[in-house]
């Protein structure tokens, strides 16, 4: 019989490196129209870096994503980065391209406060604009103000800038410090359906409520759950590198190392936890890796919650399942004529301490 | 077809029209839309917050990006590492000269070729081909360039190697014993301990009302991307080398090869291409000083891409855990105190296992306020593929445990898995094992947004539906 179950789990995972420096450095160069380009030493991996960045920038210099071409992943031509790795790249390298590009506006402000009238603290860039703040009437087009400082002022708009998280080494002996500029939180929720004579599991819904400061781009952080999600089904379910007694893989190939297809992805319901969290570029943090912290986790309570075995050892596949449920079964009195016993709690089912 | 041909000598309505047995036109010059439509998400501000497409998504749909698999450089060589393929031996000859006389061999080159044989982001332990010793199964012990790929892995066939093949250490828990033979003698197989001790955990379990047990194991896995491996080096007259290549860190790239090359950064140039997919495999070099030695040996570009298996031992992947925890708890549910202790299997090589290391070690409690708490972790040599980097860096491991075991105390408590999270999670202010005041803190927040949508228990008007959840029994839904 085929029965139904649910679980969660909740995780907390760190922005950035533990505790090394992992810094990300950027230069923004503002072009004669007020559109601008972006030079990063990151790289784009298929998450989407690259289009928060220009989001940040464009942010800051109040103009469009589509404003900003992104120059990255040279070594001769872009800044120093740390690179795409540890969930890092919104908030470190984000705060980079947050910095540069304000250090060109600044550079705007200088030349348009004055043909404004105003002082430049008085300014703000807003809507390819700008304007004196709280008098939006009053103010000049970022690319007449961009254009004004090549060929009048003589200075051109170009910001550079670099970022690093603050950390503070951990004591060897104790681990007390401070390891991480920042962490997001989340928790999944997972409902699974057990076949309980063969063990055979199938995820039906995630539920993923994920933390990430303020989500630069919401459909780029659905993304990254989706895919963290399936990742964390295989991770649950199936995957698994064999070795045999010399140590080498059994199945090292995509016919006998299992992974979930489309077809086993179940629906994944993603919900961005509202936050904002002041150390980072206009309140963001990340989401790329914390997506299949919990997956396994929340699958395994719910496998738990739908036959009560519990899996100790990952990939839950079938294989194991079964064994378990009849282990489970072995143990339980037989009872003809009448309803099963309630289930004790569970394997881990802990003695009174004294 | 030959039905169709009797059929068109009776219609005289194809005679009639002699253009349909013209030959089709030609395809159109341009064959993507050239006139670009930029999404409303692109145009709008204020741009943060905007459900803005990807510049490179249009390239991707229309079949345009270019990957390194689809980058040809005139008068290009392919190169192919021949592995070693037994876990732990000792390399006793190397012989080459059948395959180097092969049609279409251009070079082959060992270990002895590499002016500094080492590399590593945090210990300097991988070799970029075997020497003397073989420490995983997917050690590399020669490379060679052809003219094509195929001829390129006909002649790894070729190359002889003689090995003494020796036991291998496979179980981490067998490495850490002091009497294991160490798998990179004299170096111990324990090369990284880290430990986090806050408050006093003996005394909150002898305070608390039960103590709950329980021993967790997660296993190898690969990152699988859908692009695998891949690099292009082209050393030119000016003894400048160019690498093109799916690598994550191009900075970090670059003092990797020019440490094993032994060349100054300024020579260096890394091009990072669209990558199809890191998730941790691509944060160091693989091929990179291959391909950049054969091409200085040849004077012409050489290319380097993984093949699937490859992919599997020849790269890194995620560090397997053995974690046991104790939790003292009270009746009602308060984690009192916590002690922990993780094994990781480390596999043949460090790479990113000190990164691993220290997060799994610092997150293992879980997003709980636990005052008393001891963890202590330690990763081991084996003679397995290396693990490194993979999304999570220890943390989907030790979440699978602590959050298994929190379900287990909930259960044998007779307390909503959700109450007992909420009654012991973060929140603004808390202060972590490592004694860091958090901030922008958000956990009970998720667990009930999440349980709200869901339906978990009346809450929200999610679809979940409570009837027979609960207590290992589960909701028979069909036969």
């Amino acid at each position: 019989m085929k029965r139904r179950g649910r679980g969660m789990a909740t995780m907390w995972y760190p922005i950035g490196f533990t505790v090394a420096a992992n810094p990300s450095a950027a230069v923004v160069k503002v072009n004669e129209d007020g559109t601008a380009t972006l030079l990063t030493g990151t790289v784009e991996t298929g998450q989407g870096s690259l289009t928060i960045l220009a989001q940040i920038v464009a942010q800051e210099l109040g103009i469009a994503t589509d404003d900003v071409h992104v120059v990255s992943a040279d070594t001769d031509a872009t800044p120093m980065d740390t690179g795409a790795i540890a969930s890092r790249t919104t908030y470190v390298t984000g705060n980079a391209a947050r910095m540069a590009a304000e250090k060109a506006k600044l550079t705007l402000f200088e030349i348009a406060a004055p043909l404004l009238g105003v002082k430049p603290s008085q300014l703000e860039a807003k809507d390819h604009k700008l304007m004196v703040k709280n008098f939006p009437q009053r103010n000049m087009h970022i690319g007449d103000a961009a254009n004004h400082a090549r060929m009048v002022s003589g200075q051109p708009p170009i910001g550079a800038a670099s970022f690093n998280p603050e950390t503070v080494a951990l004591d060897p002996e104790t681990g007390q410090g401070k390891p991480f500029g920042t962490y997001v939180y989340a928790t999944q929720i997972a409902e699974v359906e057990v076949d309980d004579e063969t063990g055979e599991t199938e995820v039906l819904r995630i539920v993923a409520s994920h933390d990430c400061g303020t989500p630069i781009n919401p459909m780029l952080v659905e993304g990254q759950v989706e895919g963290g999600v399936s990742m964390g089904v295989g991770f649950a379910l199936e995957e698994e590198i064999l070795f045999d007694a010399n140590g080498k893989q059994i199945n090292p190939n995509l016919t006998n190392y299992i992974m979930p297809t489309s077809l086993d992805m179940p629906e994944v319901e993603v919900d961005i936890v509202d936050n904002y969290d002041p150390t980072g570029p206009f309140g963001a943090k990340g989401v790329g890796e914390p997506t299949l912290v919990p997956t396994a986790a929340a699958i395994c309570n719910a496998i738990y919650d739908a036959v009560g075995v519990r899996v100790t050892t990952l990939p839950a596949t079938a294989e194991r399942i079964f064994k378990l449920l009849q282990a489970k079964r072995e143990q339980q009195p037989k009872q003809l004529g009448t309803a099963p016993p309630a289930l004790p709690g569970g394997p881990s089912d802990g003695a009174p301490a004294h | 077809m030959a039905d169709e041909r009797s059929k068109v000598a009776d219609r005289p309505d194809i005679l009639e029209k002699p253009d349909i047995l013209r030959p089709p036109k030609p395809a159109p010059l341009v064959t993507f839309p050239i006139d670009v439509i930029v999404p409303e998400g692109r145009q709008q501000t204020p741009a943060v917050g905007q459900r803005a497409s990807r510049a490179d998504g249009r390239l991707h749909g229309l079949g345009q990006t270019k990957y390194i698999d689809d980058m040809y450089l005139p008068n290009m060589l392919f190169a192919k590492i021949k592995r070693a393929g037994t876990g732990s031996a000792r390399i006793k000859s190397i012989d080459t000269k059948e395959a180097e006389a092969m049609p279409g061999v251009v070079a082959i080159i060992t270990a002895r070729d590499i002016p500094c044989n080492s590399f590593g982001p945090s210990l300097q332990d991988q070799p970029v081909l075997a020497d003397t010793r073989v420490f995983h199964a997917g050690d590399g012990v020669a490379a060679v360039a052809a003219e094509t790929e195929q001829i390129a892995t006909e002649a790894l066939e070729k190359i002889k190697v003689e090995y003494e093949v020796l036991s291998p250490v496979l179980d981490p828990l067998e490495s850490l014993k002091l009497e294991t033979p160490g798998v990179h003698a004299p170096s111990a197989n324990v090369y990284g301990h880290k430990i986090i001790k806050k408050g006093d955990v003996q005394k909150a379990f002898a305070e608390s009302d039960r103590i709950f047990e329980g021993t967790f194991r997660t296993q190898m896995v690969e990152h699988v991307p859908l692009e695998p491996y891949a690099c292009i080096a082209q050393w030119d007259a000016n003894g400048r080398l160019t690498i093109y290549s799916t690598l994550g860190r191009i900075t970090l790239g670059r003092a990797d090869v020019a440490r094993t090359l032994g060349i100054p950064m300024s020579r260096i140039r890394i091009v990072a291409t669209v990558v199809g997919g890191n998730f941790g495999g691509k944060n160091e070099i693989r091929a990179e000083p291959i391909v950049g030695l054969l091409s200085k040996k040849t004077g012409r570009p050489v290319k380097c891409t993984y093949t699937r298996p490859e992919e599997f031992y020849a790269s890194t992947t995620r560090h397997p855990l053995i974690m046991d925890y104790k939790t003292g708890v009270t009746n009602k549910g308060k984690i009192l105190g916590r002690k922990i202790r993780l094994v990781l299997d480390g596999g043949a090589y460090c790479s990113w296992s000190e990164t691993t290391l220290g997060k799994a070690c610092i997150l293992s409690a879980g997003p709980y306020n636990i005052d008393n708490v001891e963890a202590e972790a330690f990763v081991v040599y084996t003679n397995k593929t290396m693990t490194g980097a993979m999304r999570g860096f220890g943390a989907p491991q030790v979440c699978f445990a602590y959050e298994s075991h929190m379900d287990d105390m909930a259960h044998a408590l007779g307390i909503d898995p959700i109450d007992i999270r909420l009654m012991n999670a973060f929140e603004e202010g808390s202060i972590s094992p490592t004694g860091q005041k958090l901030h922008s803190v958000v956990a009970k927040e998720s667990i009930l947004r999440a349980a709200k949508r869901f339906g978990w228990n009346g809450l929200g008007n999610g679809n979940g539906s409570d009837n027979g959840h609960g207590n290992g029994n589960g909701t028979g839904v069909k036969a």
